[in-house]
């Protein structure tokens, strides 16, 4: 038993040893946190590498470059993004804004870096050719979007109804495969994706709606946005401006895009290609999704045995704190706790909370909960009568538990343990919604590059059955362990 | 009463509106043995289990040895390494071998180092006819074995008073003897024993005195021949006759 408790203490150091990364000391050279979305071509997107490229990464980092200070690109998603920026995770959001007057009561904008406008495209085969024909059908929006805000306002007028999504890829699929008639979004995105092969077709003309802005928290980071600004100012100046949107906007790069894509296409058709190509996309993931599964299923049964202890006392005042927290913890789900978390409780605070250690609180409060839960019924499940011969020898309370309850009490809980490691693995996949990029997150951003859905999803879901496979064979070698 | 080992006034005890003992006065003597008989439900199982507060008393006194038993300043811990207790269903410890069950408490408690509980546990198990059962689990044990391992786990402590909960309610009748044999050795050697039981035979071969209680309250106690040859109160009457025909 101690042999065990050291190896999981060491294990425990080693990952915070392996998280804690060294603050920035170049006080000249100050790091911004970026936040952006996952894929919205050709201003943020994943090429075949994973890196992030387009227009607004290129000009950001250009920026940062001109103006001396580094960037650390967040790729959270636009609605994860927007929310982070404004409980202050992250300190501005490029991720192809549009500035409206709704946003500015919440943001700071800088000079508009783009022109845009809204368009409305159809499968190429479908009956829509305009408004006028949407009556009565479904439109597919990105949540949070300007093209949503713009679909919600007209939609009474022409008789549709809107379903929206979080990834831009889930739109267009919805469009594709004819759930949705049609979708909206940003004439820049829709014509860039239907030169490189998207399989839509644009049919409107677009509506004049503003221009994207580069975002910060309101009122804060005034440094960060006139660095923005006079940056900007800079490269529009020497002509960099127009080499970076020629380069993601012009015929010659929409066109190697699209041979690009084809040529993955006609490569990643199979398995086998799809997972080399994303090689260590998908490791990356594996990884950070056993970083997290290890990490949190040590907190969480440190947590849960300590409150399941707790329930078992003598005193009443301890029992009850013990039954509310399992209660109020067991009892939120796991995606609203991990958002109350990451956003809600900096908003309240003003202090970061990094979305690693943010999901490691969510899994140990949520787990732990169930845990507590299971240690109180072990312990309870243990015949009274052991407890009161115990005691009638004169052994006190404390040193009952530990030598005669606790010993036979484990034994009950064993396969409960085992069951919640791997409801652990699985629930580490909700944390993609504060942008950890773990195995799921990995999974959507891949999608949102090359459609894959159908593929890779099987890819991921093998990759979670086979690490689940090794924690229950592990776990039940430790059983037998603990059992002989 | 001489060298009173156990003395109990006006003791009462309710589980919630179900009042068990209804004002008990109860004394035992150094050396004494005394059988607690009376119908189920009477309530003696609730005195015994007083008296080592196992169960909490609601008022009354108890005091064993000088000792304020039922005061919750009293360390309990310390006054029940005296106060040894048998129950029905024995209660070993599952995850120890007969051998640990018995060193146990005098070893945690530091009576003795491991070394001395590991010779005083084999003596204590020959004394109970088990020195072959010292690596034995217990689950592999038949009742009558475990309730003797039970007597020897309680002897460890060396205490100076026995309880005995029914010991021989639940076991098999084959194995009875030999549990109330290891009883009668204990009761000649001088140790102050309180015996909740059902075993009439036992009660007039080794009581000393005998008391009946009935709704919670005692009603008749005296020498064994004279509280069954000649009972005074009509419930013990009733109670005999029920027993001793069956």
């Amino acid at each position: 038993m101690k042999k065990i408790i050291a190896l999981i203490s060491c294990m425990f150091g080693l990952f915070v040893f392996m998280n804690y990364h060294e603050p920035q000391v170049n006080a000249a050279e100050k790091t911004y946190t970026i936040g952006t979305d996952v894929t919205f071509p050709p201003f943020v997107y994943a090429n075949s590498n994973n890196k992030y490229v387009g227009i607004d990464m290129e000009l950001i980092r250009s920026i940062a470059k001109k103006e001396g200070f580094k960037v650390d690109i967040k790729p959270i998603g636009f609605n994860a993004a927007v929310q982070s920026l404004s409980s202050g995770q992250i300190d501005g959001v490029i991720a192809g804004m549009t500035i409206t007057d709704e946003r500015r009561q919440k943001f700071d904008f800088s000079t508009p870096y783009y022109k845009s406008g809204i368009v409305m495209a159809v499968a190429p085969k479908g009956d829509v050719k305009s408004l006028k024909d949407l009556k009565g059908k479904k439109v597919a929006v990105k949540t949070g979007t300007a093209g949503a805000t713009y679909a919600n306002s007209i939609k009474d007028r022409y008789g549709f109804k809107t379903v929206t999504f979080d990834d831009s890829d889930n739109v267009y699929n919805d469009v594709k495969n004819g759930n949705s008639a049609a979708c909206f979004d940003d004439s820049a995105v829709l014509n860039y994706g239907v030169k490189t092969g998207l399989g839509l077709k644009v049919v409107t003309k677009p509506t004049d709606i503003g221009s994207y802005g580069f975002a910060v928290e309101k009122g804060k980071n005034k440094e960060l946005l006139s660095k923005f600004n006079s940056g900007l100012k800079k490269l529009k100046a020497n002509g960099q401006y127009d080499k970076i949107i020629k380069k993601y906007t012009g015929e010659s790069a929409t066109a190697s895009q699209k041979k690009a894509n084809d040529k993955a296409d006609s490569e990643g058709h199979t398995f086998i290609g799809l997972i080399k190509q994303n090689k260590s996309a998908i490791l990356s993931g594996i990884f950070e999704t056993i970083k997290l599964t290890v990490v949190s299923i040590i907190c969480a049964t440190v947590f849960g045995v300590l409150i399941g202890l707790l329930g078992v006392l003598p005193s009443k005042f301890a029992r009850g704190a013990s039954t509310t927290i399992i209660y109020i913890f067991r009892g939120l789900p796991l995606l609203v706790l991990a958002l109350f978390i990451y956003n809600g409780v900096p908003s309240l605070t003003g202090s970061k909370v990094p979305a690693f250690i943010a999901g490691i609180i969510t899994l140990t409060l949520n787990e732990g909960a169930y845990t507590a839960a299971f240690v109180k019924g072990g312990i309870q499940a243990v015949d009274p009568g052991q407890m009161e011969a115990a005691r009638s020898l004169g052994l006190p309370f404390g040193r009952s538990m530990r030598k005669i309850i606790l010993p036979q009490g484990i034994k009950i809980m064993i396969p409960s343990f085992i069951n919640q490691f791997i409801i652990t693995l699985k629930d580490t996949s909700i944390l993609s919604i504060i942008g950890i990029l773990e195995l799921t997150q990995t999974g959507k951003i891949i999608i949102a590059r090359n459609l894959e859905g159908f593929k890779i999803w099987t890819i991921i879901a093998l990759i979670y059955l086979i690490i689940i496979t090794v924690l229950t064979l592990l776990s039940k070698w430790v059983e037998r362990r603990i059992n002989d | 009463m001489k060298n009173l080992k156990v003395d109990v006034t006006d003791l009462k005890k309710n589980f919630g509106d179900n009042h068990v003992l209804k004002g008990i006065d109860f004394k035992v003597a150094t050396n004494e043995v005394v059988v607690l008989i009376g119908p189920s439900g009477s309530g003696k199982s609730t005195l015994l289990r007083c008296l080592n507060r196992l169960e909490e008393p609601t008022s009354g006194k108890v005091v064993i040895d000088g000792n304020n038993i039922s005061d919750p300043k009293t360390n309990i811990d310390q006054a029940r390494e005296n106060i040894g207790m048998v129950f029905q269903h024995f209660n070993l410890f599952n995850n120890l071998t007969v051998g640990q069950n018995v060193e146990l408490a005098p070893v945690e408690l530091g009576k003795m180092s491991k070394e001395e509980a590991v010779v005083a546990a084999k003596k204590l198990l020959n004394t109970v006819g088990l020195d072959d059962k010292y690596d034995a689990m217990p689950q592999s044990l038949s009742g009558g074995q475990k309730q003797r391992v039970a007597i020897a786990r309680a002897l460890a402590m060396n205490p100076d008073i026995m309880l005995f909960d029914e010991p021989t309610s639940a076991l098999d009748p084959e194995m009875v003897g030999d549990v109330l044999a290891v009883m009668k050795d204990l009761a000649k050697k001088g140790m102050t024993m309180v015996v909740v039981t059902h075993e009439m035979g036992f009660a007039k071969e080794v009581a000393d005195r005998v008391v009946f209680m009935a709704d919670g309250k005692v009603m008749e106690e005296g020498k064994p021949e004279d509280v069954f040859d000649n009972p005074q109160n009509e419930r013990t009457k009733t109670f005999l006759e029920k027993v001793i025909n069956v």
